[in-house]
């Protein structure tokens, strides 16, 4: 039996008319009807009833969590941040903390009472506790006692969820859960003698009638809130007689068989509070978390107020688009509420004066991460039905970290408005997308799959499938690595012809249009030569280089073209990110994982996604590549990066331009964070710069902000420096001019050096020189 | 005296035998200043009058002495600092705590959980990957404990208590599953620590 939900959208004449036949309706037909059911329908209207109440009332749709935050004295983690945590909360600010889910701020200390929560691995307790903030970092955690605490876990935020087929999103609370006013307010509002009453209520419909007909218009239903919950829970959604009559009698079994408690809570569950797009907000929880942020617990008497006043019309009474209705509305309820000696005069006047204290739903988290949530879903169909998803209320905990997700978002789209303002119409209508991942674990830590973050729409991070240009090479140099070339191995960088087996030449050109003759491997790297690197990938052999695409996570089909050498290959942003973990994270692949653990709705572990990671390439030759892709960032193509971040800052990665200047690349890493920022147009057209002169800015916009730990790249067992002359290749020394430190495979290094009198003991050579002749 | 003269006498001949190494230097610099066309290698294609005898890559790559050692300031990609290992911070040492309890008594799953936090608090922390790949080992998953401990290795180099530790922990899990030959040869691999 299909629900209905509109009932109680449309206030004013038509329900009137519904009322008016009801009552005027032949009684003797009516009589009849009643009997006919009585004696025939009842038994089985009684089990429907039953079944119904007692089964599984509503598909509960999954609940996907952001990462919770981990709080420890030393972290890094600004008031600002925290402040940005407690909003996606729904945290009240206040100036007496007193509930869960307030605080109060002074300066660079804040006071609070979190709500604790359930994990997977254990509960989290609600605790009252003061956090200090000096230089970007949490300095300490104390208790109400003023006990240091070293470990507190925040709740998470709640990101979204997988809805079923009619769209009903809920979120179920206990009666015990919502504040006692919201009952009363009901009640007060809806059906004054709910209490007393059997189901329906005689007295209220002739009380309804007596006040719509002294007011000459409808003002007020008759019907019970009972009533209203067999008309949305059983019955359907058309307005028929027949439809009418059963309410009536459902309505008088149902109080036969529950406790008004029980009626009251399935109906704050099952109740209509109003529509964001396709998704239909019922019951309090949710809807508490639709207009105010926070659960349902938190609210004001105000609120309270204005939320039990809803019932009547979510969508005349909307607080977004009719503030003033809504206002008059709440008031009235809180009038109600003091006639009826529910609150007393100063509570009244308090709450009459407070703000509607509704949230833009721009603010909301909910809705907030299309592009991530996108990805959520995708690892959970592999593994999950989708009635299961959509309908067992299970708890889907993800590693997306909000303070991440919007920091990206902001690099990328004050970059991109800075990239429109230079170009101007030569860049024409940018598009960009970001995936932003943890080296160290694997986790996706943010996602951005277009312009506009909030479009539900196509994820160019995911499915936007664009050449990588140069992204490619450091898998070619690793694969050249691993066949015995070291970095300071003396390449050729000069044009040259391969005759293809379909007659078409290949005549790879450098981004300058010059060849730079013989030079060092490492170079040919961080400049990102095509000439020197396409011999080099010949050279190595196309088969070892795929393997090596594999190796590093590349699932996807590879052709053993020579174009692959160039970047011709198109993958998506997320599939760079998993080749670029393995390269900073020393070799060991790690599937990339956005989903941490699922559980049911009591949180139970369905699935767990644990660490895992499998060494691909030998740490040393990832250590060699490593510090090509640093230098990139010291000398070559991203220089531009240490022109905005500090010197001290270790990073390394790549640029990467496709063929006719489409694609904008950046992929790179710190310590801590890995990204990969693509940009270019979806009408595929050519771009006024290359993957520095866009992709690059959104990437070193967002490390500024993001300031994440340096990247160390520890020295492995078997890796030994050596001052190499940087013109020759030779072995050189420290103290020889054009000597660079460069790393090798313990016995790979040139044995020739030359010379500078490094091997006198000390003096300069010319000292050393006019000894001789003195 | 005798010796010394000797000596002296030798090394003067040496001197004038070969290509004087800590001549060239400087005539190098006389001779062509200009920073950007660099000598060394380039020399030998551009050989004196006559024949060359020698072999191109035996020439001798000559060059000037750095007037100052101090390179940090340049753009120059700069060699690994090995991290210092920080001391651990309560929260990592609370976690590894709860874990080991959780190991001994018998709730490996929850001791896994906590490691990860841990592990996403200290990624480069050895001794979270050591615990970790022993409760992995403990749970029978021994491909992936292994790998965890391999990269434990990787995080630790330097610090050689953790490798031996690690080694060993490596050879304990290679037996565990049956794999005598690569126990042994991880056992003597922490030998070396």
């Amino acid at each position: 039996m299909s629900k209905k939900r509109n009932s109680r959208r449309k206030p004013g004449r038509q329900r009137s008319g519904t009322w008016f036949r009801a009552l005027l309706g032949p009684l003797l037909k009516l009589a009849l009807v009643l009997l006919v059911l009585a004696a025939a329908g009842l038994v089985y209207l009684d089990a429907q009833i039953r079944d119904k109440f007692e089964g599984k009332r509503w598909a509960l749709p999954a609940k996907v969590y952001a990462r919770p935050l981990e709080l420890y004295p030393g972290q890094a983690l600004s008031s600002d941040d925290f402040r940005l945590e407690l909003k996606g909360l729904g945290y009240r600010n206040v100036t007496q903390v007193s509930r869960p889910g307030s605080a109060r701020w002074s300066g660079n200390r804040v006071e609070l009472i979190t709500r604790g929560f359930t994990f997977p691995d254990g509960a989290e307790p609600s605790r009252r506790m003061t956090l200090a903030f000096a230089n970007g970092r949490l300095q300490a955690i104390r208790d109400e006692r003023g006990r240091a605490l070293s470990l507190v876990r925040m709740e998470p935020i709640l990101i979204g969820g997988i809805y079923p087929q009619d769209n009903e999103d809920r979120d179920l609370i206990r009666l015990e859960d919502a504040p006692p006013m919201l009952p009363a307010a009901l009640i007060a509002v809806e059906d004054r003698n709910y209490y007393s009453h059997h189901g329906i209520s005689l007295k209220g419909i002739a009380r309804a009638m007596w006040v719509n007909i002294r007011a000459g218009s409808f003002v007020q239903g008759g019907s019970t809130l009972t009533q209203q919950l067999i008309k949305n829970f059983y019955l359907t959604a058309d307005r028929t007689l027949a439809r009418k009559l059963l309410e009536m009698p459902m309505a008088v079994l149902l109080d036969l068989h529950y406790s008004k408690d029980e009626i009251l809570e399935a109906y704050l569950n099952e109740v209509y509070l109003g529509q964001s797009g396709a998704r239909a907000i019922h019951g309090f929880g949710m809807g508490s978390q639709y207009y105010f942020g926070r659960p349902v617990g938190e609210l004001s008497l105000a609120q309270v107020a204005l939320l039990a006043g809803l019932v009547k019309g979510p969508s005349y009474y909307d607080p977004r688009r009719h503030p003033e209705r809504a206002l008059e509305r709440r008031n009235l309820v809180l009038r109600l509420l003091r006639d009826q000696g529910r609150i007393d005069e100063a509570q009244y006047q308090r709450a009459t004066a407070e703000p509607l204290g509704v949230v833009e739903k721009r603010g909301l988290q909910k809705g907030a991460y299309p592009a991530y949530l996108d990805l959520v879903k995708r690892q959970l169909r592999e593994e999950y039905r989708e009635e299961d998803l959509s309908s067992e209320g299970l708890r889907v905990f993800t590693a997306l970290d909000p303070l991440v997700q919007a920091r990206a978002e902001r690099a990328q789209s004050e970059t991109l408005k800075q990239l429109e303002n230079r170009y101007r119409q030569k860049a024409g209508e940018l598009e960009s997308s970001m995936v932003v991942t943890d080296p160290q674990t694997g986790e996706i830590l943010a996602v951005i799959g277009g312009r506009d973050t909030r479009y539900q729409g196509f994820n160019r991070a995911l499915d936007a499938l664009r050449p990588i240009g140069s992204l490619v090479k450091p898998a070619i140099y690793l694969a050249a690595l691993e066949q015995g070339y070291t970095l300071a191995s003396q390449i050729e960088d000069e044009a040259f012809e391969l005759k293809l087996p379909n007659g078409d030449v290949w005549a790879p050109d450098n981004f300058d249009h010059q060849s730079h003759g013989i030079i060092p491997l490492h170079h040919s790297l961080s400049r990102s030569y095509n000439q020197s690197t396409a011999r080099l990938g010949l050279d190595v052999g196309l088969e070892h280089v795929i393997d090596m695409l594999r190796r590093l996570g590349i699932e996807r089909d590879l052709k053993p073209y020579p174009s692959l050498l160039l970047g011709a290959q198109a993958l998506s942003p997320l599939e760079v990110a998993g080749m670029y973990q393995t390269l900073a994270a020393n070799g060991f692949r790690m599937p990339l994982r956005a989903i941490r653990a699922v559980t049911d709705a009591e949180g139970h572990e369905l699935s767990r996604y644990p660490f895992q990671l499998r060494q691909q390439v030998e740490p040393a030759l990832v250590h060699l590549i490593q510090y090509a892709m640093q230098e990139v960032a010291r000398e070559g193509t991203a220089r531009y990066a240490y022109s905005v971040l500090p010197q001290n800052l270790n990073i390394a990665g790549k640029t990467g331009t496709s063929n006719g200047q489409r694609d904008s690349w950046f992929a790179g890493f710190a310590g801590n964070r890995l990204a990969v920022v693509w940009v270019g147009r979806d009408d595929n057209a050519s771009l006024p710069f290359t993957g520095s002169g866009g992709a690059l800015r959104v990437w070193t916009d967002f490390m500024r902000r993001e300031q994440p730990e340096p990247f160390y790249a520890t020295r492995p067992e078997g890796v030994e420096y050596v001052w190499i002359d940087e013109a020759t290749g030779l072995r050189s020394d420290e103290r020889c001019e054009g000597s660079q430190q460069l790393p090798f495979i313990v016995g790979t290094a040139p044995q020739r050096s030359v010379d500078c009198g490094q091997w006198r003991r000390s003096g300069t050579p010319l000292d050393w020189f006019r000894s001789w002749f003195q | 005296m005798k010796r010394i003269a000797l000596t002296l006498g030798t090394l003067l001949l040496a001197g004038c035998v070969g290509p004087n190494p800590y001549v060239t230097p400087v005539e190098d610099r006389s001779g062509q200043r200009g920073p950007t066309p660099p000598p060394g290698s380039v020399q030998p294609a551009e050989p004196a009058p006559g024949v060359s005898v020698q072999p191109v890559d035996e020439v001798p790559v000559f060059r000037p002495q750095r007037a100052d050692t101090d390179t940090t300031g340049s753009a120059v990609t700069p060699a690994p600092v090995e991290p210092q290992s920080a001391p651990r911070n309560a929260a990592v040492v609370a976690l590894l705590d709860g874990a080991q309890q959780d190991t001994a008594g018998g709730d490996l799953r929850a001791a896994q959980n906590r490691l990860e936090r841990a592990l996403r608090i200290a990624p480069r922390d050895p001794q979270v990957y050591y615990q970790l790949a022993d409760v992995q080992r403990r749970m029978g998953q021994f491909l992936q404990a292994e790998q965890v401990a391999l990269k434990g290795i990787n995080v630790a180099s330097g610090q050689p208590q953790q490798l031996r530790r690690l080694w060993s922990l490596v050879a304990l899990i290679r037996s565990d599953a049956g794999d005598s030959a690569g126990a042994r040869a991880a056992q003597q691999e922490a030998s070396r620590y």
